[in-house]
């Protein structure tokens, strides 16, 4: 079985949230014999023919017009990131930030770069090409989905699989060129990313993608419920399949302190959708208690400077601190320098994050609204906007590192066994469903 | 007689370098060297050293008539000597010809006065003995960082050696009916006071290359008609101050070459000495040339040279510039009674007022003064920086 499929991230290309997961989910296909003909929203009119596990670290590259295809085999690349930028994507994971966002970012990087250009030594002019306003996103989903046509005319494919809407107009088209099966993923809805209504151009896209498609594959129960109350698909369609990860286990050793005190982590966007104020309302009233705990907030984003402000406001001295963006790296260094990890996150179709920071053995606290609290037992599980009960849990942890520890190693266990194996099995039943076909 | 006195104001703090949570207790070095490297060599180049050739030529020219001022923070003497000595070399040529005055300051060009006296003592200590070392001088003249004065500091200057005149802000408000050209003193200590005759600094730092300024251009010629022209409100034959306070960056570097401000500056000593009426002075001789009693005068609230508002909002109005000041002095103490060396340096460095200036958000969004200084993408990141670094000096005590 051949699918086609489409998403707007992939690592190392795109490696947001989205990327991670469509990697564990490739690799999990290619496991299983699946092959996958995966499109991006590359400059040159490419795709990558996955046809083995190995492919999707090595990343084989096909362009659909034969002359490119030539004088791409005939050029000589020093390294990936060479042959990446010959067929034009670059690494910003435009697709996790919510379009309310982007024009923050921008200016974000726009006002960083303008200060910062006489010193050359940060590469940002890329990432400024790449995020250039609120109305770009809506050009490049439109130029995305003009290119469909092609693609499903020139591959031979039994299925097409689209991640959330910056795809799903791609996929109708593919579907009604090819007259194959669609499949639509549904990772975040509008509301998630938007913590509120959203944009409406979205929620249409997002409609029309889920009702064009012949089955969707919902992240988590959470999310199937918002694509059935306030999408109106038809229940029939929708399928569960819950996220895994692709994280290896940390040792403790590997625990690197930063701080003697307790840390207690936020780590990922700072937005409203991930409850950043409640964990600094939460940390305030810890502080009162435990004034040697550390909080750090680690990530960026367009609640950032609000939360900034506030946490001075509160007078909390150096013990609520900011990272600012992180990488990849010191987002593990970050997890193993730390005690506690809190998702207060207000709407989280899945949740990545906290299965990292379980793997380090950290003690995790979770928001029920969440679908990752669906999947996980080894958390602690509150609602986000009980701030009391949080910062009780947060406290407790504090109080009894023996309860910490012991949360931290059974969570970190219970990560193992969630595998992206089992969810590809899942995918591949939708596959087989929607298509009448068997493996 | 009006005394024109030209005091700049020469500073350059210790950037620090983007410094994240995970750069905390690694033994970094908070301060980033590159960029105040570059920093140091671009000023140097567009503004101390051209600046300091013209000076030396035109006191060698009017032989003793032309006389100037600097304060030069520690800080700024440090970086001289570690990025481009020659620039102290011509401040010390410069301070050979006996008619430049050296001002005391803090070292560090700090707020310690409104959180830790001891600590603006010792600083201020450190400066007296920096200027003695580098310069031959002591001071005789004080001036508070940015200007900012209050009665109470001339308590503490009073008690200090040798200090007899103070430097501060010609603000509307503490003056009211009085004129900012006479010389005054301070409520309690006899010292006197000079302040800063802000329109007319400022035509020269802020506003000589504005053209959307009714008096653009400013020459020269109409620029001492209007010095001769304050002349008009005495009458009675007391010795009038008019003084000149502002950035030595000024030149080169906030004006630019192109605009004309060395040609500008190059022109004036000759055209006002043609004047009979104008002398240039050094702030220290105010205390010969007062040819009256000075009328005394009260500060009862903070004030300064910076922003509209002429008070400490440029490093005291958010939250997160209240938050940073009280962490950084509770942290200082620490390191203090801690007793390691390196960690005292590194944590008066952290003193410098610069710091909580790009934390400022007051005029932000407009694209203000607070944005050209600052090496940050926004307040916030200079905030996060700092606390950062703050944080790092506490954990390695």
């Amino acid at each position: 079985m051949r699918v086609l499929m489409f998403t707007w991230e992939f690592p190392p290309l795109i490696s947001g949230g989205l990327g991670t997961a469509c990697y564990g989910i490739v690799k999990g296909l290619l496991k299983k014999g699946v092959e996958v003909d995966l499109v991006l929203p590359t400059k040159e009119e490419v795709y990558f023919p996955m046809r083995k596990v190995s492919d999707v670290d090595d990343l084989p590259v096909k362009f659909l017009s034969p002359a490119k295809e030539i004088e791409y085999s005939h050029t000589v690349f020093k390294n990936n990131s060479e042959r990446f930028s010959f067929i034009g994507i670059s690494s910003t994971p435009e697709s996790y930030i919510s379009v309310s966002e982007v024009k923050t970012f921008y200016e974000y990087f726009k006002n960083y770069t303008e200060k910062i250009e006489f010193r050359t030594r940060v590469p940002f002019h890329e990432i400024l090409n790449n995020i250039s306003g609120t109305e770009d996103i809506f050009e490049k989903v439109k130029e995305f989905t003009l290119r469909a046509e092609r693609y499903a005319r020139a591959l031979n494919f039994d299925v097409i699989h689209a991640h959330d809407w910056l795809t799903y107009t791609a996929g109708i088209i593919a579907k009604s060129v090819s007259g194959k099966k669609l499949v639509c993923h549904m990772h975040a809805t509008e509301f998630d990313r938007a913590g509120g209504s959203g944009d409406p151009r979205i929620h249409n896209i997002e409609y029309s993608g889920m009702t064009e498609a012949d089955s969707v594959i919902a992240v988590s129960k959470y999310t199937s419920t918002m694509v059935v109350s306030r999408y109106m698909i038809d229940t029939a369609k929708v399928n569960v399949v819950h996220n895994a990860h692709n994280i290896d286990l940390k040792d403790f050793e590997e625990r690197k302190r930063i701080f003697k005190d307790p840390v207690i982590l936020f780590l990922g966007r700072i937005t409203l959708q991930k409850g950043p104020d409640y964990f600094l309302e939460a940390a305030k009233i810890i502080l009162k208690k435990y004034p040697k705990t550390r909080f750090v907030m680690a990530g960026a984003g367009d609640m950032e400077k609000k939360i900034v402000h506030k946490s001075a406001k509160y007078r909390l001295g150096n013990k609520f601190l900011f990272t600012g963006f992180l990488k990849g790296s010191h987002v593990d260094e970050m997890f193993a320098a730390s005690d506690v990890y809190v998702m207060s996150s207000v709407s989280e179709p899945f949740g990545i994050a906290p299965l990292e920071a379980m793997s380090y053995g950290l003690a995790t606290i979770i928001s029920k609204q969440s679908g990752v609290a669906e999947v996980i037992q080894n958390a602690v599980k509150v609602d986000f906007w009980d701030v009391e009960l949080l910062a009780d849990e947060i406290i407790k942890l504090i109080e009894n590192p023996d309860i910490r520890t012991e949360l931290g190693e059974k969570g970190r266990q219970e990560v193992e066994l969630i595998k992206w194996d089992r969810a590809c099995e899942e995918i591949i039943q939708v596959y087989e469903k929607t298509t009448g076909r068997t493996l | 007689m009006i005394d024109l006195i030209f005091y700049f104001q020469v500073h350059q703090p210790y950037r620090i370098r983007n410094f994240s949570v995970l750069d905390i207790g690694k033994g970094k070095d908070c301060f980033d060297d590159d960029l105040n490297r570059e920093i140091m060599l671009k000023v140097a180049q567009k503004c101390y050293l051209p600046t300091n050739k013209l000076m030396l030529e035109l006191i060698d020219r009017y032989e003793g008539k032309f006389k100037i001022a600097y304060s030069i923070t520690g800080t700024a003497i440090e970086q001289f000597k570690k990025y481009c000595p020659e620039v102290l070399y011509s401040f010390r040529d410069l301070a050979k010809t006996n008619c430049v005055e050296f001002i005391g300051e803090t070292y560090y060009h700090s707020l310690s006065f409104l959180y830790d006296r001891e600590e603006f003592l010792d600083q201020v200590r450190m400066h007296r003995e920096a200027v003695k070392n580098e310069f031959g001088f002591s001071p005789v003249t004080f001036r508070n960082t940015e200007l900012i004065y209050q009665n109470f500091l001339s308590d503490l200057i009073w008690e200090e050696e040798g200090y007899k005149v103070i430097l501060t802000e010609g603000v509307d408000r503490i003056l009211d009916w009085r004129s900012p050209l006479y010389a005054y003193k301070d409520f309690s200590r006899n010292l006197f006071l000079l302040l800063k005759f802000y329109s007319l600094s400022d035509d020269i730092a802020f506003r000589f290359s504005n053209k959307g300024w009714v008096e653009y251009p400013l020459t020269v010629d109409k620029f001492v008609k209007w010095i001769n022209d304050l002349h008009l409100i005495e009458k009675g034959g007391k010795n009038l101050f008019l003084n000149l306070f502002m950035d030595y960056e000024t030149f080169g570097e906030h004006q630019w070459e192109e605009t004309g401000i060395f040609e500008f500056m190059h022109q004036l000593p000759g055209k006002a000495l043609k004047s009979k009426q104008i002398e240039f002075s050094w702030p220290s001789d105010v205390i010969q040339k007062a040819n009256y009693q000075p009328e005394s005068i009260s500060f009862p609230e903070p004030v300064s040279w910076a922003d509209m508002e002429r008070d400490l909002s440029a490093w005291r109005e958010n939250d997160m510039q209240y938050n940073a000041l009280e962490t950084f002095y509770e942290i200082l103490k620490k390191v203090k009674s801690a007793g390691d060396p390196g960690l005292i340096e590194t944590a008066r460095k952290l003193s410098t007022s610069d710091h909580f200036y790009y934390m400022s958000t007051k005029y932000f969004q407009d694209g203000d003064v607070h944005k050209y200084f600052s090496p940050y993408g926004s307040p916030e990141q200079g905030y996060r920086n700092f606390m950062n670094a703050v944080t790092d000096l506490e954990e390695r005590i």
